[in-house]
């Protein structure tokens, strides 16, 4: 069984899981519809921050392509809908995820056979441009206009009739299945295969030398992680309405980056950390025009430089020196 | 295809490599020695045109070559300038730090260079003409090529053999090439590895500033000119081999025959072909062509 | 330090939010008329997004001098829509949950259509000020958005039958254009043009050749520009756009590629190549959505010009401004014709309007929300002087002339070679 530290983890995990799913469901009866927009983007946008940390905290992978898996999830979902609308959603769901870990072996398979970190991140970046060309260039996939007009779904499961067509539910829908992807991010995360990730991160040959097939592993977490972003991918079809093929360029793949740098990679929330917080200031700062580079370039490089534990290392630090100092005893790691 | 128009394709396909060495060469360089990929090279490259144009069109010249060739210099020293700066401010701090980090914050870095390109120099296009002697076209035969063309690729030639001699011949192209193999035994034999490591950087954005100038009048100045060039400059060195300059230089021919022979097969999937060729060429030897073998 | 319980947190948190609420539904009768400007104020369209915030800053200051709309004053609310749907999507929910029903603005394509089905399902109302794409009169069509300006038909159908008017020894034509949605159709839609005036207008039948497809955001064109050298043609048509264009231009001299053909026609560049390249800008015509020169004793157009010249020294506005001027004058007719601002009274009052604006009178169609105006081209050619550039003719073409039958709900067809 579990040892009684794991185990303390996991309840603290499902506690803070429950918290952040009840405060998102209370969000509707308190917010406007454009702030309910903004919060089932959200949830989506933790999910992304989350399966792209998984690759780079866990696995030691820095990934510049994670918008390819995206943009996957989202078309599969959108082609599905309009083309097949008789299909349940919940196949086009599983079909998303499909496709993202499909196109991430793919795309493994030819970026991996490097060791160096560096050839990766420009490879995924490549790959990227290369789908983001790829659906420009298909009719099937709407070019340049993208594919517009996606409904929110109606969802039967056995006795359970849930229409989300209507008004704004598809955002609870969002928070379930949301709440659900990062449940599954948790448990690989904490589970054999996260920690074998972790051995592979910390020292690959002498993971390689203990029998471990370092190339699969990363491929299978690569794999995990494509797969679980393009669910997140399809959930934004519905929401958004519209696909576009900018979901597969990399200027959406730096956000999983920015997400995770700013919340703090060393946390399994920090992605989820900065994503809000990056929520919270792109909101604030909606109505000002231009300086948006600047802002976001100059706010990344002072994260960078001077907190690179991110938002939740600065927190986590300032709360062990506020212990140290009441208790006067050295505190526990934590 | 009949011989003047191989000729053309030739001459478009080196034009394309020379243009796209120059923007790569200060990338690799980098990466060779630092192991650091600067994402922000773009945004330098794009500030070295802004600077000569800027030169070029306040003080008068545009119109001359020496004016075009000093203006180009000029804004070799004022971003290499920048670069020590950035190397000071941002690079040392993160020496310790994971390449990823690094990463990162190169990243941001052209953030602030795409953001202060549009504060300081506006949101418009500006152009500005070749000089007078490379305006037009030169007629070889029955074929014409367009003057700014043999400018660009001799630019290239140029740089790679100015280069090469900088690496290979000079006592600080050895400090440079010894520290990139192995620091540690370096810093043992009293070599001042941060310094060297500050020069390389200094050296490398003092290329992409001069890439600027040299390149620019070969397309339209805006603020979007940082993001023109990365996709096909990060092909390049990573089909010739992540930190080799020479490699930069063979990929580049190679990639820019593809794309222009490319261009004539294919004429209906313009690109397709470069991301092709990066995949085929990553699948044979995912080093690069002239990449060393590296350890993790 | 007072501890603040739980329960003093709620109920304030409660009083909050309902006094919030409260005021809005009063002051949505007595306060400033608010319209929601949502436009790419950052990101690649900026410089776009630019010009029609300004337009419609004076467009409303001009409105509020002369007394305002049914007596009240009117006031923008502006958002940046960065010219993604994501963003824009939200800018519009916030705004018409807030009860902004009227909004101008949009310059992207995909905003367009990824608006349309918010603005049908919310009751809200949007009027694009210079987006491109086609659909959103045809297959996309909904009768809560309206385009005020030229329609991508009328633009490029007004371009052939000029050709054809002018140039009627100009039979043989070629296209320069991206290869994205937009080139593609600016292009067929010329094809029809020439196709239909041509034989109509110079008795005679042109001769279309495949056009070249250009690449688009790359920093070399000089590939494509050699396919387009192996061409013999006379006339050539160009919607290579922005900086794209002028990269093109500039490496397409080298080539002597411009000099082969005897008439340039460019779809909608407006002043931007001319301004980018100078005294080395190829001789051509071009469509502007509003050209000041061409539009001089027209008084709302002069008074344009002298508000937009104080209020940012620049006295040659770029053609959006012109737009969201325009569409602002538009929502302002529209509401004091139907004494409301109800987004039904005035989507009926829309449909069918006829305005002045500063090109002139338009009319909006009301069967496919699109507006029928004059369509403006200039002949831009280059001058010795500090600016580079001079105007030497200016056109307006009927737009009632070459304006596409309205279709909604079906895509756009046209005539083939």
């Amino acid at each position: 069984m579990m040892p009684a530290e794991a185990r303390a983890a996991r309840n603290r995990f499902l506690a803070t899981l429950l918290c952040v799913v009840v405060a998102g469901a209370i969000f509707p009866s308190v917010a406007n519809r454009g702030l309910v927009f903004i919060a089932g983007l959200l949830w989506i946008n933790v999910v992304f921050g989350l399966a792209f940390n998984l690759l780079f905290a866990t696995g030691g992978i820095l990934s510049f392509g994670q918008a390819m898996f995206y943009a996957v999830g989202a078309y599969a979902a959108s082609v599905l809908s309009l083309r097949l609308p008789e299909l349940p959603f919940l196949w086009a769901l599983l079909v998303s995820g499909l496709a993202g870990a499909g196109l991430a072996v793919v795309a493994g398979t030819v970026a991996l056979r490097r060791s160096e970190g560096v050839y990766f991140a420009v490879l995924t970046l490549a790959f990227g441009e290369l789908l983001h060309i790829v659906i420009t260039k298909s009719t099937l996939l709407g070019r340049n206009d993208g594919l517009n007009g996606i409904r929110r779904p109606v969802i039967d499961i056995g006795m359970l009739h849930l229409d989300f067509s209507a008004g704004d539910a598809f955002y609870y829908f969002i928070l379930v299945v949301c709440a659900f992807l990062v449940g599954v991010l948790w448990m690989v995360t904490h589970g054999a295969f996260g920690r074998a990730l972790l051995a592979i991160r910390q020292e690959a040959q002498r993971a390689e030398f203990l029998g471990m097939p370092v190339q699969r592993y990363r491929l299978i977490a690569f794999a995990i992680s494509g797969a679980i972003t393009a669910v997140a991918g399809a959930l934004a079809a519905p929401w958004l309405q519209i696909v576009t093929p900018d979901l597969a360029r990399w200027s959406n793949s730096t956000n999983p980056i920015l997400f995770t740098l700013l919340g703090g990679s060393g946390f399994f929330w920090g992605p989820a950390a900065g994503a809000a917080i990056l929520s919270v200031v792109f909101y604030t700062t909606r109505t000002l025009a231009g300086i948006a580079d600047l802002a976001t370039g100059g706010m990344l490089l002072v994260v960078v430089l001077s907190l690179p534990g991110g938002v939740l290392g600065l927190l986590n630090a300032v709360r062990q020196r506020a212990t140290r100092r009441h208790s006067g005893t050295e505190a526990a790691d934590g | 295809m009949g011989l003047a128009e191989w000729a053309t394709t030739l001459v478009n396909a080196m034009t394309w490599a020379m243009a796209t060495f120059l923007v790569a060469a200060g990338l690799t360089l980098i990466f060779g020695i630092l192991h650091i990929l600067n994402f922000s090279h773009g945004g330098f490259f794009m500030i070295g045109a802004y600077v000569a144009f800027t030169l070029l069109t306040r003080l008068g010249g545009a119109n001359s070559f020496s004016a075009y060739l000093l203006a180009a210099c000029a804004a070799a020293v004022v971003v290499a300038l920048l670069g020590a700066l950035v190397d000071r401010v941002i690079l040392q701090r993160l020496r310790r730090v994971e390449d990823a980090y690094v990463l990162i914050a190169t990243y941001a870095l052209l953030l602030v260079c795409e953001g202060g390109t549009k504060l300081i120099w506006g949101l418009g296009y500006q152009s500005l003409q070749p000089p007078s002697p490379f305006e037009g076209a030169v007629v070889v035969g029955n074929f014409a090529v367009p003057a700014f063309s043999l400018f660009v690729i001799g630019a290239g030639l140029a740089v790679f053999a100015g280069l090469e001699w900088l690496l290979g011949r000079t006592a600080a192209g050895r400090l440079i090439r010894a520290v990139a193999m192995d620091p540690w035994t370096a810093r043992l034999l009293g070599v001042n590895v941060t310094r060297v490591f500050a020069m390389t950087v200094v050296a490398g954005f003092a290329l992409a500033g001069l890439a600027g100038g040299l390149l620019l009048a070969n397309q339209s100045l805006s603020p979007e000119l940082a993001s023109v060039f990365i996709i096909q400059a990060f092909g390049v060195i990573i089909v010739g081999g992540m930190g080799s300059v020479r490699g930069a230089f063979l990929g580049a021919m190679l990639l820019g025959l593809i794309e222009s022979v490319g261009s004539y097969i294919l004429p209906d999937l313009p690109g397709l072909l470069f991301f092709a060729a990066l995949a085929v060429i990553l699948l044979w030897r995912p080093q690069g062509l002239l990449g060393r073998e590296r350890g993790t | 330090m007072t501890h603040i319980t739980r329960r003093d947190f709620l109920i304030s948190g409660a009083a909050l939010a309902a006094a919030g609420a409260l005021p809005t539904a009063w002051a949505q009768q007595r306060g400033p008329l608010r319209i929601g400007l949502i436009t790419p104020l950052s990101g690649p369209q900026e410089f776009i997004g630019s010009y029609v915030k300004n337009g419609a800053e004076i467009a409303v200051d001009q409105i509020n001098k002369a007394g305002g709309v049914l007596g009240r004053q009117l006031a923008l609310v502006t958002r940046d829509d960065k010219a993604n749907p994501a963003a824009g999507v939200a800018a519009a929910r916030e705004l018409l949950t807030d009860g902004v029903n009227l909004h101008i603005g949009v310059i992207s394509s995909t905003v367009t259509l990824a608006l349309g089905p918010v603005m049908q399902q919310d009751n809200g109302v949007l009027l694009t000020t210079g987006a491109g794409t086609e659909k959103m009169n045809h297959e996309n069509y909904t009768p809560n958005v309206f385009r005020i300006g030229d329609s991508p038909d009328a633009r490029a159908r007004g371009q052939a039958r000029l050709m054809a008017q002018r140039y009627p020894n100009v039979t043989r034509w070629t296209g320069l254009i991206p290869d994205h949605e937009y080139g593609r159709t600016t292009w067929a839609i010329f094809v029809d043009g020439l196709l239909e005036f041509y034989p109509a207008l110079a008795g005679k039948k042109p001769e279309v050749l495949d056009p070249v497809l250009m690449p688009y955001g790359v920093s070399d064109f000089r590939n494509s520009i050699t396919l387009a050298m192996r061409q013999s043609a006379d006339g050539c048509f160009n919607s290579t756009y922005g900086g794209d264009a002028i990269t093109m231009f500039q490496q397409a001299r080298g080539f002597g590629l411009v000099q082969r053909y005897k008439i340039l026609v460019d779809a909608a560049n407006e002043f931007l190549i001319a301004r980018g390249m100078k005294s080395a800008v190829p001789p051509m015509w071009t469509g502007m959505h509003y050209y000041p020169e061409a539009n001089k004793g027209n008084p709302m157009s002069d008074r344009f010009i002298a508000d937009y010249t104080a209020k940012t020294k620049d006295a040659e506005p770029m053609g959006w401004a012109a737009e969201a001027h325009s569409a602002i004058y538009a929502l302002a007719r529209a509401i004091e014709k139907g004494k409301s601002a109800e987004s039904k009274a005035v989507i009926q009052n829309l449909k069918g309007l006829t305005w002045d604006t500063v090109t002139g009178p338009r009319t909006l169609r009301p069967e496919d929300n699109q507006a029928i105006k004059d369509t403006e081209l200039v002949f831009i050619e280059p001058a010795n002087t500090e600016k580079g550039y001079q105007v030497t003719q200016y056109v307006k073409v009927d737009g009632r002339s070459v304006i596409f039958p309205p279709s909604p709900g079906k895509a756009m067809t046209f005539r083939k070679p």
